[in-house]
C-alpha cells in the first residue's frame, strides 16, 4: 500500500489535470450535446493511472484506500466529469471483498488500465435469478450501464444473494439507454436472453449483508466527496459572477440579501467537507466506518443540492440558460442525492445503527 | 355528437354554466395532445394551439378574462374562477406562446392604448393570428430594468431604436413586441425617460437568437434592435411615461397570471398524491412534507380569490400588498413542490425527457416541472426584488 503518498498532493494533481482538460467551457458545451461518456477524458484519467487507484498493486494498482477515492471522486466532481469512475471504484471493492483469485486476475488489471469500464449494481436494483448455467431477465435504471463494457448485477442462486458479472457484448445481453437530466451521466436497461454463465460470471459472497455493507461504505463515500467538490465549484463560480454582474450601480455580491445566503453556504461546505474526509479517512473495519460514510454522503448530497438549486438563483436569467455552467452541477447533485441509498432510506439505516448502539 | 354549446349564456346559473363547459370541454380538448405536444417541432405546436384557440374562441373564451368590448366574454370575476378550475380539472392545455399576448399586452393596451391601437391589434390576439412577446430586460438591466439603454429617438412621424433585448418569451414566434426603450437620456431618475412601444417584429433591423435554456428548450431569445423604425402611433401613452405603464404590464404576472398556474397545479397536487399512494405516501417523512405544502398551496389560491373580488368590487381599492405577497409565495412555494416530487420519486423521475408544451406547472415530467419553476422565482421580480419590496415598500424598513 502506497498510502503514505500525500493526500493532498494527490488530490492537487487530479484537479491541476481537470482544470485543464475540463474547463467549464468544455462542461457546458458537453451537456449541450448527446454523448454517452467523455472517451477521451476517461482515456487521459487512465494513463495517469487513477482509475487504477485502489487496485493492488499486484493487479497494476496503486493500492491506495478510500481517503484516496475521496479525493478523487471529489475532484471529479468539481469538473463534473463525465466519466464512469464510481463503476470501476465499486467494481475493484466488489472483486477485492468477494472475488476468487481467477475473478480478480481476470478483471482487475482491464479495470485498473481503464480498458473496462464497470457498471455496478445499486441496493435495491433487481436481482437476477441465476440457478441454471445462463440467465434471463431485465434491470432497469442501471447507473452507467450503456457506457459500461462489463456489468456487475445482483443476483440470487440457491436462495442465496450472488452477483454475475457479464460482458455487455455477451450474447443474448442488450441495453437499452436511458438519458438523463445529468447529461454526465446515464441510466441503461439490461435485457438478459439466456445469457451464459461461464465459471468466472459467478461471485457468491460468504456474508452477503456485509458486502453489500461495505459496497455501501465505499459508495457513499465516493458519491458524498462527488457532492462536496460539485459543490464548492458551483458556489465559486457563483460568487465570481456576483463580483462582476452590476444591477442598480453595484455589483450584486454587496447585497446582503445575496452574500449572507453564500456565507451560509460556504459554511456549510466546509463543515460537511470535514465530515466526509473524516469518514473517508476511518479504516474500513473501524466500527463507525459505515455510520459516519452514509451520514456524509445524506448530509453532503442534500447539501449540495440545495446549494446548487440556489446558485441559478443568484445568477438570475443566465443561470437559466444552457450556456452557462450552474445547471450542470445542479442536475449532478440531484442525481447524487438519488443514488445508492437515498436519504430516507439513509436517515432509517442511521436511527437503526444509533438506536442498537 | 357535436353539439351547440352555450357556455356564456349561463352566466347566473353556476351549476349549469359549469355543466356546459364541462360537456364543452369533454367533447373539445384535443384528444392525447399530452402525448402529441411533447417535444413537437414549433411549427407544428403553433398549429394545434391556434386551433385550440379557435376552438375557445368559438364558445368565447379564447380570452376569459377580457371585457365584452374587446372580444372577450365579459365574465364576473367568480365566472372566470370557474372557467380555470374546470380547465384545470379537465387538463385542458395551456396556451403557450400567448401568454405575453392574452396577459400583458391587454394588461397593458386596455388601460393605456389608444382606440387606434385597440381595435387594431387586440383582434388579432383573439383570432390566434397575433403572437406578442416583452422586451423589457436587457443584458445590464434585469432587476434593475430601469437602467435599460435601448434607446428611441424620434425623426419626424417615428422613432429610430437601436439597442438589445435579452430574455424575450416567445419572442422567435412574435409578430409584436411590448418594448421599452429610452426616449430621453438625460431625465432626472432613470425611471423618467422611457417610453412605451409596440414594436413589430418584422421590421428591417430585428434579429432574433434563441437562447437554449437548462429545461433543453429554447422558449425565450436575444432581440438585436439596429436602426429598427417604429411610427410615432406606436407610442403607448406619453412619451417618457413607460415606467409608469410598465408596472400595468407587469400587475397580470403577480395576480391573474398565477391565478390558472395555481389551479392547474392544484390539481396535478391532487393526482400527485393519489397515484403514490403505494410508493412514497407509503413513506412518512414525504407523506408529512407533501401534507405540509397542502396549506401552502391553499393560502395562495386564497390570497389570488381575495385579489380577484377586491379587483371586481373596485380596481383602485384593492390591495396593493397582495399581489406581491401572491408572488413571493408562489414562486418559492412551487419551486420546493416541485423539488420535493423529485426527491419523493428518485432516480426515475431525473430521466430525460422532452418537456410537454400547454401543462403549466404540471406537465407531471417532475425534473422539468422543477426547472421551470425558475421562471417565477427569477422572472418578472425576482424573489429577492419581492423582498425588497415586501420589506422597504410594504413595511417601511430602510434601504440598505
Ligand atoms: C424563464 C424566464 C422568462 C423571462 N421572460 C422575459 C420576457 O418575456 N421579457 C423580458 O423582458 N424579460 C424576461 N425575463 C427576464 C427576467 O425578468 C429577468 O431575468 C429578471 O428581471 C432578473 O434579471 P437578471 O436576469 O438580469 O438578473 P439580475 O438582476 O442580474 O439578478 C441576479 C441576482 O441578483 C439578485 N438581485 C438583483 N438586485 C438585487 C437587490 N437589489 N437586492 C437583492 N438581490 C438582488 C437577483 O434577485 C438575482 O438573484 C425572463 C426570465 C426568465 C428566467
Amino acid at each position: 500500500m502506497s498510502d503514505d503518498l500525500d493526500l493532498g498532493v494527490l488530490a492537487g494533481s487530479f484537479a491541476e489535470m481537470l482544470d485543464a482538460e475540463w474547463p467549464r467551457e468544455k462542461a457546458v458545451a458537453y451537456a449541450r450535446a448527446d454523448h454517452l461518456y467523455a472517451e477521451d477524458l476517461w482515456q487521459q484519467m487512465a494513463a495517469l493511472g487513477w482509475t487504477a487507484l485502489t487496485v493492488p498493486e499486484e493487479y497494476g494498482g496503486l493500492g491506495m484506500g478510500s481517503a484516496a477515492v475521496a479525493a478523487l471522486h471529489g475532484a471529479l466532481g468539481a469538473a463534473a466529469a463525465p466519466v464512469p469512475m464510481l463503476g470501476t471504484t465499486l467494481a475493484v471493492e466488489l472483486l477485492l471483498r468477494a472475488g476468487n483469485a481467477a475473478q480478480q486476475a481476470a478483471w482487475l488489471p482491464g479495470l485498473a488500465d481503464g480498458s473496462l469500464r464497470a457498471a455496478v449494481a445499486q441496493p435495491g436494483d433487481t436481482v437476477v435469478a441465476a440457478d441454471g448455467d445462463a440467465v434471463s431477465g431485465s434491470v432497469a435504471n442501471l447507473l452507467d450501464a450503456a457506457s459500461a463494457n462489463i456489468l456487475f448485477l445482483r443476483a440470487v442462486r440457491g436462495g442465496k444473494p450472488a452477483w454475475i458479472v457479464l460482458r455487455s457484448d455477451a450474447p443474448g445481453l442488450s441495453v437499452e439507454r436511458h438519458a438523463l437530466t445529468d447529461t454526465t451521466r446515464t441510466l441503461g436497461t439490461v435485457t438478459l436472453d439466456g445469457v451464459a454463465l461461464d465459471g468466472d460470471a459467478l461471485i457468491v459472497p460468504a456474508d452477503a449483508a456485509a458486502l453489500d455493507d461495505a459496497l455501501l461504505r465505499i459508495a457513499a463515500l465516493a458519491i458524498a466527496a462527488d457532492a462536496i467538490g460539485g459543490g464548492e465549484r458551483v458556489l465559486a463560480g457563483t460568487i465570481e459572477y456576483m463580483t462582476v454582474r452590476q444591477q442598480f450601480d453595484r455589483v450584486i455580491g454587496s447585497f446582503q440579501a445575496l452574500k449572507h445566503r453564500v456565507a451560509d453556504h460556504q459554511t456549510a461546505l466546509v463543515a460537511a467537507r470535514g465530515l466526509v474526509e473524516y469518514a473517508a479517512g476511518l479504516a474500513a473495519d473501524h466500527p463507525q466506518a459505515l455510520l459516519m460514510a452514509i451520514s456524509a454522503k445524506q448530509h453532503a448530497a442534500r447539501a449540495v443540492a440545495e446549494i446548487a438549486r440556489d446558485c441559478i438563483q443568484l445568477h438570475g436569467g443566465v443561470g437559466f440558460t444552457a450556456e452557462f455552467f450552474p445547471h450542470i452541477y445542479l442536475k449532478r447533485a440531484k442525481v447524487n442525492e438519488a443514488i445508492h441509498g437515498t436519504r430516507p432510506v439513509l436517515l432509517d439505516r442511521i436511527a437503526d445503527m444509533l438506536e442498537a448502539a | 355528437m357535436s353539439r351547440v354549446y352555450d357556455i356564456v349564456g349561463k352566466v347566473g346559473d353556476e351549476q349549469a354554466f359549469r355543466q356546459e363547459i364541462r360537456d364543452w370541454l369533454a367533447e373539445k380538448i384535443p384528444a392525447g395532445w399530452r402525448a402529441r405536444w411533447q417535444g413537437v417541432r414549433e411549427e407544428e405546436l403553433k398549429a394545434e394551439i391556434v386551433a385550440w384557440l379557435e376552438e375557445r374562441r368559438k364558445v368565447g373564451l379564447a380570452t376569459p378574462h377580457w371585457p365584452r368590448e374587446w372580444g372577450g366574454p365579459g365574465l364576473p370575476f367568480a365566472y372566470q374562477i370557474m372557467v380555470y378550475e374546470e380547465f384545470a380539472r379537465a387538463d385542458a392545455p395551456e396556451l403557450d406562446m400567448y401568454t405575453i399576448s392574452l396577459f400583458h399586452t391587454p394588461a397593458t393596451l386596455f388601460e393605456h392604448g389608444t382606440q387606434e391601437q385597440k381595435d387594431k391589434y387586440l383582434s388579432g390576439i383573439t383570432q390566434g393570428t397575433d403572437i406578442w412577446c416583452q422586451g423589457f430586460s436587457e443584458p445590464g438591466a434585469g432587476s434593475d430594468l430601469a437602467a435599460l439603454r435601448t434607446s428611441a429617438r424620434r425623426e419626424g412621424d417615428h422613432y429610430v431604436v437601436n439597442g438589445q433585448k435579452i430574455w424575450s418569451s416567445s419572442s422567435m414566434h412574435a409578430r409584436y413586441c411590448l418594448l421599452l426603450a429610452r426616449t430621453d437620456p438625460n431625465g432626472k431618475r432613470k425611471h423618467d425617460g422611457i417610453s412605451y412601444f409596440i414594436m413589430d417584429m418584422h421590421s428591417p433591423g430585428v434579429e432574433v437568437r434563441p437562447i437554449p435554456q437548462i429545461t433543453g428548450e429554447s422558449e425565450f431569445a436575444e432581440i438585436f434592435l439596429d436602426d429598427v423604425k417604429i411610427p410615432v402611433a406606436n407610442l403607448i401613452g406619453a412619451e417618457g411615461n413607460g415606467w409608469n405603464i410598465a408596472q400595468s404590464t407587469l400587475s397580470t404576472e403577480r395576480g391573474l397570471l398565477i391565478f390558472g398556474a395555481v389551479e392547474r397545479l392544484a390539481h396535478s397536487f391532487g393526482l400527485d398524491g393519489r397515484e403514490a399512494k403505494d410508493t412514497w405516501m407509503r413513506d412518512v417523512q414525504h407523506r408529512r412534507e407533501y401534507a405540509a405544502l397542502y396549506a401552502e398551496l391553499q393560502s395562495i389560491r386564497l390570497m389570488i380569490r381575495q385579489l380577484l373580488i377586491e379587483l371586481e368590487a373596485n380596481p383602485d381599492k384593492a390591495s396593493p400588498t397582495l399581489p406581491t405577497y401572491i408572488k413571493l409565495t408562489w414562486g418559492p412555494f412551487l419551486q420546493r413542490y416541485t423539488e420535493f416530487l423529485l426527491r419523493a420519486e428518485g432516480l426515475e423521475a431525473l430521466k430525460w425527457q422532452p418537456s410537454i408544451p400547454g401543462t403549466g406547472h404540471s406537465s407531471r415530467l417532475r425534473m422539468n416541472d422543477f426547472l421551470k419553476s425558475y421562471g417565477w422565482t427569477i422572472a418578472g421580480g425576482s424573489n429577492e426584488i419581492m423582498r425588497n419590496i415586501v420589506s422597504e415598500r410594504i413595511l417601511g424598513m430602510p434601504r440598505g
